[in-house]
């Protein structure tokens, strides 16, 4: 049975009447989850809608929850694709999966090539940092995500999420990695004071991530995969990571100046930005990142070379984040 | 490092070669065949300098730990080395040369041991520097 029959077969059983589905096609992008765009006719009426499908091994149960109800938390908030259904069993599709509408209309910006977001950078930016800043001012308990996902104590949240990533690379790293070893013992000896309030954290909110008009306006938020409750500074340390701006030094993610960026994320959230909070939160980042190309770099070669997403992730990106974390080790100790 | 260059090229050509279901050509293998241009790309920069920044980065790592030797009881000597120039081997050394460094760098960090934590930072910045990967100037879409 083909996947567009087995979507046909799950949705005519979840809506109670016939379903077709059509133009059924898979979207290049992460590698995480498979991501497919069709159209389900239903009752004379088509709805573009979105598969977010699991590959094949992965059973993230509990991310794919976090993820259905992230967007259920803010979907009607901010720009957010509506969920629509999900199936943590898998159900027709096997593996499990969500179904969310399609938002039309938008481009996602590379943030690899040169000036990803055109004469609209500076639109692209004021809305971007704004947007976080709605994310991370917004209380967690009234949302649906608070239902499953945990949180943790003000103090605890540094703590909580070195070991998450130091775990990975010690679990996936198939070669010495003295760099970011460096970092994560720093990390450990020098912790950030505790965030003011325990907010939602995107996990992934970053140039690549979202859809924009041609206009400049943001359209949708994506990607909630990693989606938790913690320090919201964590977010805007990943937004401002250099790896998402190769190409343009005067701004950060190729959209804006730091100091603007920042000025509109405290606005918006109501919350400060502690500098000495944000430097932690910014080695934190690019710990992350060297623990998630570690992991596809992992991924490449248990998965036969075959998904070249992962052969960059693992290769480039590992390379510049490595640059990164030894330049910042640098400044964190006053040398050049 | 990984993933090493032979399993980039032996990659470009399996994800090429396996073209998948209906619904993975048009966008999806369109965007899979501009990942293996750039990695092609990239694999011809490793190709370039992999092997000298491989030596580099040994030579680098050895006198970082013979330095140190007598200071931190370190037999640097038993560590493997190599004359041959394949990938292959200088990965292995490096392997080893690593984790001795990380070791080392341990151990200076308990001894706040500054002027030397100091060295070894710089001497990663070296390291990375060594190993960049050059992105393309690619115009946005």
């Amino acid at each position: 049975m083909s996947l567009a029959e087995r979507l046909e077969a799950y949705l005519t059983r979840i809506w109670g009447q016939p379903v077709t589905v059509a133009d059924l096609s898979r979207i290049p992008g992460g590698a995480s989850r498979e991501t497919y765009r069709f159209v389900a006719t239903v009752g004379g009426a088509a709805k573009p809608l979105i598969l977010r499908r699991d590959p094949p091994g992965s059973l993230i149960e509990t991310d794919r929850s976090l993820e259905y109800l992230a967007l259920e938390s803010f979907h009607d908030r901010l720009p957010a694709p509506r969920p629509v259904a999900m199936e943590a069993e898998g159900a027709e599709l096997e593996r499990p999966f969500f179904i969310m509408e399609r938002v039309e209309g938008g481009a996602v910006g590379s943030p690899f090539t040169v000036g990803p977001y055109g004469p609209h950078a500076r639109t692209v930016g004021e809305a971007f940092f704004e947007i976080l800043g709605r994310i991370a001012g917004a209380d967690p308990a009234g949302l649906p995500l608070a239902k499953v996902a945990e949180t943790p104590a003000p103090e605890n949240c540094w703590r909580i999420a070195v070991d998450h990533w130091a775990g990975v690379i010690e679990a996936d790293e198939q070669h010495p990695q003295p760099i970011v070893r460096a970092a994560i013992r720093r990390l450990r000896r020098h912790p950030p004071p505790p965030p003011g309030a325990v907010r939602v954290v995107h996990g992934d909110y970053r140039g690549g991530n979202f859809l924009h008009a041609p206009d400049g306006a943001i359209l949708a938020v994506l990607d909630w995969e990693m989606v938790h409750l913690g320090d919201p500074l964590e977010d805007l340390a990943w937004a401002i990571d250099p790896l998402w701006n190769p190409f343009d030094p005067g701004t950060v993610a190729g959209m804006i100046p730091r100091e603007e960026a920042l000025a509109i994320w405290s606005r918006a959230s109501g919350l400060p930005v502690d500098e000495d909070a944000l430097a932690w939160w910014s080695l934190f980042a690019a710990v992350k990142g060297q623990a998630i190309w570690t992991s596809a770099a992992k991924e490449y070669r248990d998965g036969g070379f075959k998904e070249p997403i992962l052969a960059v992730s693992g290769w480039y990106t590992a390379r510049r984040h490595d640059e990164i974390l030894a330049a910042a080790l640098l400044r964190l100790e006053g040398l050049q | 490092m990984t993933p090493s260059l032979p399993d980039i090229l032996v990659g470009n050509f399996m994800c090429l070669a396996d073209p998948g279901p209906p619904e993975q050509q048009g966008e999806f293998m369109a965007g899979k065949v501009g990942l293996v241009a750039l990695l092609s790309l990239l694999a011809a920069q490793e190709t370039e300098r992999g092997a000298a920044a491989r030596a580099a980065e040994n030579a680098l790592i050895r006198a970082t730990l013979d330095e140190a030797a007598g200071t931190y009881g370190l037999d640097v000597a038993s560590l493997p080395s190599t004359e041959d120039l394949t990938f292959t081997a200088l990965d292995r050394v490096n392997a080893a040369l690593r984790k001795a460094l990380i070791g080392l760098h341990e151990a200076v960090e308990a001894r706040s041991d500054t002027a030397r934590h100091h060295a070894i930072l710089r001497l990663y910045a070296k390291m990375a520097e060594l190993r960049r990967l050059d992105l393309p100037p690619l115009p946005a879409r």
